[in-house]
């Protein structure tokens, strides 16, 4: 199963760099947001840095729907499905490999998305050994969730206005509790944070654990 | 308590008015398949 | 179902119409006892009637996605697999649906009474809202068209995902109210005592609902299932029509010309051609 996933991480990757459509579009797309974030709210800074926390989230849940639309979209050109069914790899492996492949993306936009809300939003990183895991819990979460909803929607031509309509809700809890945990850390209060840390990791670990069982049946709806 | 009024008929308003959906869809697909029921022997012509 | 194996009934009709005259009774009862014989609280004043509605609905809510869920798995594991698990499911959930979107219409009218805003971000009621928002994708997978087998798999799955949000979200939400608030914006905090009449009203409420959400069930359940034969044999009835329009005899007995307008796009309840 492990070697199978790095496999289609690999090949995910692969494609992801010759294509560039997560730096070239993704990226931009989330920096732009926090951008429009700045014209939504006061200018005030104090707005904005107070609610840092949570825009930095939203900005990336909506590049997390764009990173799990793509790497459904992979699939779906040219029967590129039947032949991943067909190839003989494990459907727990081509899961955890597109997580993995997702959640790279993820990570390297929330560095990006990091920095431009220190700099545009005057937010201070403290509590970096809470803001850390917390993204990566996060991250898996969503990624997990997110690579379902994307296969399960796959096949479908109304795909990219209802896997918003699926994945969104499933991934509201985890902007709660990311939110809450990056609001401890910056306060200075990283103690509050666990609990929410906590239910990050739970919400992580029950979606991956769901993704391995089930992703062999999802794949098998031709 | 005008309030209250407008929450219970709000509740079983629209609950009765979805049976009602439910109940004439029912009837009308029921009408519609008749004739394979007739024919089956499952249903009176 | 195919037209040649005679359809058994798991509860007989008259059965199901004793529940939906059950339903019914329970129903007047509790709204008389909600509305005559309870009396105003001290607390609340007259929004205390509201529990007879609001607590039961937003119960049978859950119990109806529970119920999907349990479909769902039933389902998906290859030794009980059956379409009427499938139809099940998507019949508790569209009623799920219902009572949760008058959950939150109940709720909101109670916390207008103590907040005078018509929502409050207490901690149930926004997590009956993204119950709401995440059965009402489940719905909207539920119509995408496609074979049957694919689609009843597409749909256990989702809604597999979505239940196994549910407690994540209970926990989140309630948390988020009570971590470091001052009091608990609590809607359902029981008066301090609840005399006999209020709990008699509580009682009679769940009755009521229980037996609602049941009759509902089986009904819409069955819906489920003339829909589905209508899908498939409903061709055979078009061609019929046509021909008998043409002048040529009918392929069966007359029958009468689309009725029913499933085979064109029609209102939510039909899976129509997309």
């Amino acid at each position: 199963m492990w070697r199978d996933a790095v496999l289609v991480a690999g090949k995910d990757l692969r494609i992801e760099a010759r294509s560039r459509v997560a730096t070239n579009q993704v990226a931009p797309f989330a920096l732009l947001v926090l951008i429009l974030f700045a014209f939504a709210l006061d200018v005030d800074r104090g707005v904005l840095t107070k609610a840092a926390a949570g825009l930095y989230w939203v900005a990336v849940l909506f590049s997390a729907l764009l990173a799990v639309q793509r790497s459904s979209a992979i699939e779906a050109a040219d029967g590129a499905r039947d032949q991943l069914r067909l190839s003989g790899l494990d459907p727990a492996g081509i899961f955890l490999g597109k997580v993995a492949a997702v959640a790279v993306q993820l990570l390297l936009l929330e560095v990006l998305l990091g920095v431009g809300v220190v700099v545009l939003y005057d937010a201070s990183l403290r509590g970096v050994w809470l803001v850390v895991p917390t993204c990566i819990a996060a991250t898996a979460g969503l990624a997990a969730a997110g690579t379902l909803y994307g296969s399960l929607a796959a096949g479908i031509t109304v795909r990219e206005t209802l896997l918003p309509l699926l994945l969104l809700p499933v991934a509201a809890p985890v902007l709660l509790a990311a939110t809450k945990a990056w609001q401890a850390a910056l306060d200075g209060t990283p103690a509050d944070g666990a609990p929410w840390l906590r239910l990050l990791g739970v919400f992580a670990v029950v979606y991956l654990t769901f993704g391995v069982l089930a992703f062999g049946s999802l794949l098998e709806e031709s | 308590m005008n309030d209250v009024l407008v929450g219970y008929g709000i509740t079983f308003g629209v609950l009765a008015l979805y049976a009602a959906r439910v109940l004439r869809r029912g009837r009308a697909l029921r009408r519609a398949l008749e004739p394979i029921d007739v024919a089956d022997g499952e249903a009176d012509p | 179902m195919s037209a040649s194996t005679p359809r058994r009934r798991a509860v007989p009709r008259r059965g199901v119409t004793a529940l939906g005259l059950a339903a019914l009774a329970a129903s007047v009862a509790a709204i008389v006892q909600g509305l005559v014989v309870m009396g105003p609280t001290e607390n609340q004043g007259e929004y205390s009637r509201l529990l007879v509605v609001h607590p039961p609905l937003a119960t049978v809510a859950y119990v109806a996605f529970g119920v999907t869920a349990l479909a769902s798995v039933l389902y998906l594991v290859p030794r009980t697999r059956r379409p009427s698990w499938d139809r099940l499911a998507g019949a508790s959930a569209e009623i799920g649906v219902v009572f949760t979107a008058l959950t939150l219409v109940t709720g909101s009218i109670w916390g207008h009474s103590t907040w005078g805003v018509w929502w409050t971000w207490d901690a149930r009621l926004t997590a009956e809202a993204l119950l709401l928002a995440l059965f009402l994708g489940y719905l909207a997978l539920r119509r995408v068209p496609a074979e049957e087998g694919v689609r009843a798999r597409r749909c256990a799955i989702a809604a597999l995902i979505a239940v196994l949000d549910v407690p994540v979200v209970h926990y989140a939400t309630s948390w988020w109210r009570t971590l470091h608030q001052g009091s608990t914006i609590s809607l359902t905090r029981p008066d301090k005592h609840l005399d006999a009449a209020h709990g008699v009203g509580l009682l009679l409420g769940f009755v009521a609902m229980t037996l609602i959400y049941a009759w509902l069930l089986i009904r819409r359940y069955r819906l489920e299932g003339l829909e589905s034969r209508y899908e498939h044999e409903g061709l055979t009835l078009a061609l019929d029509a046509r021909r008998a329009e043409g002048g040529l005899a009918p392929a069966g007995p007359a029958p009468a010309a689309d009725p029913v307008g499933a085979l064109s796009p029609s209102g939510s309840l039909t899976r129509g051609p997309a």
